[in-house]
C-alpha cells in the first residue's frame, strides 16, 4: 500500500525534556503528515503526555524544535497556537465545571472567535447558536442546561471533544479521550472523531491505551517507550512488531 | 433559540420587579426613618457598589483580592485631589476618582495577574499597602494621616435623603453594567479562566490579559464607591484604602455568597446593618457581630444570596440570581 504524500503538518527534533533528574522525553524526533490519524501509544510513563504537552505549547523549559506547518512554534504560548489552529483535550478533561454544559461550549466558540472582549448579548447569542449546534452534533443536547459537574466523565470527556472543535482546528491533539468509557461508548466516539477528520481534511494526533481502538481509527501508529519513540509505522507493521509486543506483554497489563 | 428563549426571556419580568422592589423599599425607608436612616441607606447603597465590584473578582473570575480597599481609597483620592490639588470643579472631579482607581488597578493589576491563588492574593495585599502607606506619609501632597477634609460641603449640599436617592440611581447604573459585563463573552471569559485556566488558554484565552481587564473593571466600580464615599463625607483618608475597608468588603461578599451575582449586594445589605446595629445593643458588639457571621455561615453555606434562592425556590418564586 502506497502512503498519500502531503505536507508535513508537524515536525519535532530533538525534543527533551526534564523533570528535575527524571528524563520525561528524551531527543523525540517526529513526523506528522496532513490528514493523518495518528496514534500515539506505550506504557504508563513514556511520556505521551508530555509530549501532547510540549506541542500544545504548555511545558516550560522544553529543549528542541517544534515546527507547526514549517514554521517554529517552541516560543509561542498555548493560546496563540490555539488561533493558529492546534487544539487539544487533556487526559484529566478539563471544562469549566461550575458552568452548563451550553455555557461551557458557547465559551469555546467566544474564544475561538476572539470575541471575548465584546460586551453585546448579539455576539453571545450568535456564539450560543453555533454553540447548541455543536452540542447537537456531539449528542449533549439533553444536557445543555446541566452543570458539568453533574455529568458523568464520559459526557464531559464528549463535551471537552466539542470545545476543541470550537475552533476548527488543523491539529487534533487528543490526550485519552476515551479513558473511563465504556468499550461501546469508545468506538462510537472514535468513530466519530475519526469520520470528522476524515470528511474535513483534518489531522489528528491522539494516545489511546485501547489497541482494539487504535487498529481500527488509527493511519499511522508511534510506540513510545521511557521518553524516547520505539517505532513509528502502520497498524498493520506495530501489531505485528517484536519489539512491541515485548514491551506490552512486559508491562503489568 | 428556543432553549435560550425559555430560560433568558421568563425571569426577566421578574428580576425587573425584584430590582423595582428592591428600590422601593430601600426609598421607603430613606424617606420615612428621618436623617439617621438616610445616612444608612446612603452607606448601605455605597457599600454595595464596592462589595458588587470585588465580587466580579472573587465569584466569577475566582480571584481573591486580599486589598480591595486600594481601589476604594484611589477612588476618594482620585475625587478629593482633583479638587484640592488640580483646582477641577467639584462635579468634574467625580470622573477623576474612578478613572485613578482604574488606573491604580491597570498598573497593579497586571503585576498581580503574574501570580496565581494565594500568591496573587499577597500581591494584591502589598500593592494596597503600598497605596496605604504612600497616602498616609506624602503630606505635601496627599494630606498624610489627617486626610483632605473641607474641600467641598459633604454630598453636595443635598439633604441626607436626596443624596441617598441620588447614590442608589449611581449605584444601580453601576449594577447594571456590572450585570451586563457578567452576562456578556467577557463575563464567559471572565468565568472560565477563573474556573480552568489551562482549558481556557488552550481554546485559545491569554488568562493574564482576561484577568487583568477584569481586574480593571474591578477596580473602577471600587473606585466610583470611594468617590461616592468621599462625597458623603467631604473627606479623603488614608484609611478608606486601609486593612479594614478591605476586611469589610471580603467579608460583604463571603457573608452573601460567592458564586453569586447579588453576593456583594445581600453582603453589604446585612453587614452594614450589623454593623451599625450590634453596637448599639452591647459593649461586646465586636463578639457578637463574630458569632452572627459565623452562625449566617454556618446556616447558609451559600451565603445570603444561596439562602435566599433556597427561600425563593420553596416559595415557587425562582430565578433570583
Ligand atoms: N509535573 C511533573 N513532575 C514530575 N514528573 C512528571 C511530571 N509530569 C510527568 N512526570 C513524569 O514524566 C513521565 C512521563 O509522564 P507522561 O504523563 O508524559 O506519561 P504518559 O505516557 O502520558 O503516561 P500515562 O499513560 O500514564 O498517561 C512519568 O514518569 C511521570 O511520572
Ligand atoms: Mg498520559
Amino acid at each position: 500500500m502506497t502512503q498519500l504524500r502531503s505536507d508535513l503538518i508537524l515536525t519535532a527534533r530533538g525534543l527533551r525534556k526534564t523533570y528535575g533528574q527524571f528524563v520525561a522525553l528524551n531527543d523525540v524526533n517526529f513526523d506528522l503528515r496532513g490528514g493523518e490519524k495518528h496514534a500515539l501509544i506505550g506504557p504508563n510513563g513514556a511520556g505521551k503526555s508530555t509530549f501532547i504537552s510540549c506541542v500544545a505549547g504548555q511545558l516550560p523549559g522544553v529543549e528542541g524544535a517544534v515546527l507547526f506547518r514549517g514554521r517554529d512554534i517552541g516560543s509561542l504560548r498555548p493560546h496563540q497556537l490555539a488561533h493558529r489552529g492546534i487544539g487539544r483535550t487533556f487526559q484529566i478533561s478539563r471544562t469549566f465545571l461550575q458552568m452548563t454544559v451550553l455555557e461551557n461550549m458557547t465559551a469555546a466558540y467566544v474564544i475561538a472567535a476572539d470575541s471575548w472582549t465584546s460586551l453585546r448579548r448579539r455576539v453571545l447569542a450568535r456564539q450560543q447558536d453555533k454553540a447548541a449546534n455543536m452540542l447537537r452534533i456531539i449528542g449533549l443536547s439533553q444536557r445543555a442546561h446541566e452543570r458539568v459537574l453533574d455529568l458523568p466523565l464520559g459526557e464531559r470527556k464528549r463535551l471537552e471533544f466539542g470545545m476543541a472543535l470550537a475552533g476548527d482546528p488543523d491539529l487534533l491533539l487528543l490526550d485519552e479521550p476515551t479513558a473511563g468509557m465504556s468499550i461501546k461508548e469508545r468506538h462510537h466516539l472514535m468513530d466519530f472523531v475519526a469520520e470528522r477528520i476524515d470528511a474535513t481534511g483534518k489531522t489528528l494526533l491522539f494516545v489511546e491505551h485501547d489497541i482494539d481502538v487504535v487498529l481500527k481509527i488509527a493511519s499511522r501508529v508511534t510506540v513510545m517507550v521511557r521518553g524516547g519513540i520505539l517505532v513509528e509505522g502502520t497498524p498493520a507493521e506495530i501489531a505485528a512488531n517484536k519489539e512491541v509486543q515485548a514491551v506490552y506483554l512486559g508491562e503489568a497489563h | 433559540m428556543m432553549a435560550r428563549l425559555a430560560r433568558a426571556e421568563m425571569p426577566r419580568l421578574r428580576q425587573m420587579l425584584f430590582v423595582a422592589g428592591a428600590v422601593a423599599a430601600l426609598e421607603a425607608v430613606n424617606r420615612l426613618t428621618g436623617v439617621s436612616g438616610s445616612l444608612l441607606v446612603a452607606e448601605i447603597i455605597i457599600m454595595m457598589v464596592f462589595a458588587s465590584s470585588l465580587n466580579l473578582l472573587m465569584s466569577f473570575g475566582h480571584m481573591v483580592s486580599f486589598g480591595h480597599a486600594a481601589y476604594f481609597g484611589l477612588g476618594s483620592y482620585g475625587f478629593a485631589l482633583a479638587i484640592t490639588r488640580f483646582d477641577v470643579p467639584a462635579e468634574a472631579a467625580l470622573v477623576f476618582g474612578p478613572l485613578l482607581a482604574g488606573i491604580g488597578g491597570l498598573v497593579f493589576g497586571a503585576l498581580c495577574v503574574r501570580l496565581t491563588e494565594i500568591y496573587f492574593a499577597m500581591l494584591t495585599l502589598a500593592c494596597a499597602q503600598i497605596t496605604y502607606t504612600v497616602l498616609f506619609q506624602w503630606y505635601d501632597f496627599t494630606g498624610g494621616d489627617t486626610g483632605l477634609t473641607g474641600f467641598m460641603t459633604p454630598r453636595f449640599g443635598l439633604s441626607e435623603a436626596n443624596f441617598a436617592s441620588a447614590a442608589m440611581v449611581l449605584a444601580l447604573v453601576c449594577l447594571y453594567v456590572l450585570w451586563r459585563v457578567v452576562h456578556s463573552p467577557l463575563g464567559l471569559a471572565i468565568r472560565s479562566v477563573g474556573q480552568d485556566r489551562y482549558r481556557a488558554e488552550a481554546l485559545g484565552l491569554s488568562p493574564r490579559r482576561v484577568q487583568l481587564v477584569a481586574f480593571v473593571i474591578s477596580a473602577f466600580f471600587a473606585g466610583v464607591a470611594g468617590t461616592l464615599f468621599a462625597v458623603f463625607h467631604g473627606n479623603a483618608f488614608p484609611d478608606y484604602a486601609g486593612l479594614g475597608f478591605t476586611l469589610d468588603a471580603l467579608i460583604m461578599v463571603v457573608l452573601g455568597g460567592l458564586n453569586s451575582f447579588l453576593g456583594g449586594v445581600w453582603g453589604a445589605l446585612v453587614y452594614t446593618l450589623l454593623k451599625n446595629f450590634v453596637p448599639l445593643m452591647t459593649a461586646h458588639w465586636e463578639l457578637i457581630l463574630g458569632l452572627i457571621l459565623l452562625a449566617i455561615v454556618l446556616v447558609m453555606p451559600h451565603g445570603l444570596a444561596g439562602g435566599v434562592k433556597r427561600l425563593a425556590g420553596m416559595l415557587g418564586w425562582g430565578a433570583l440570581r
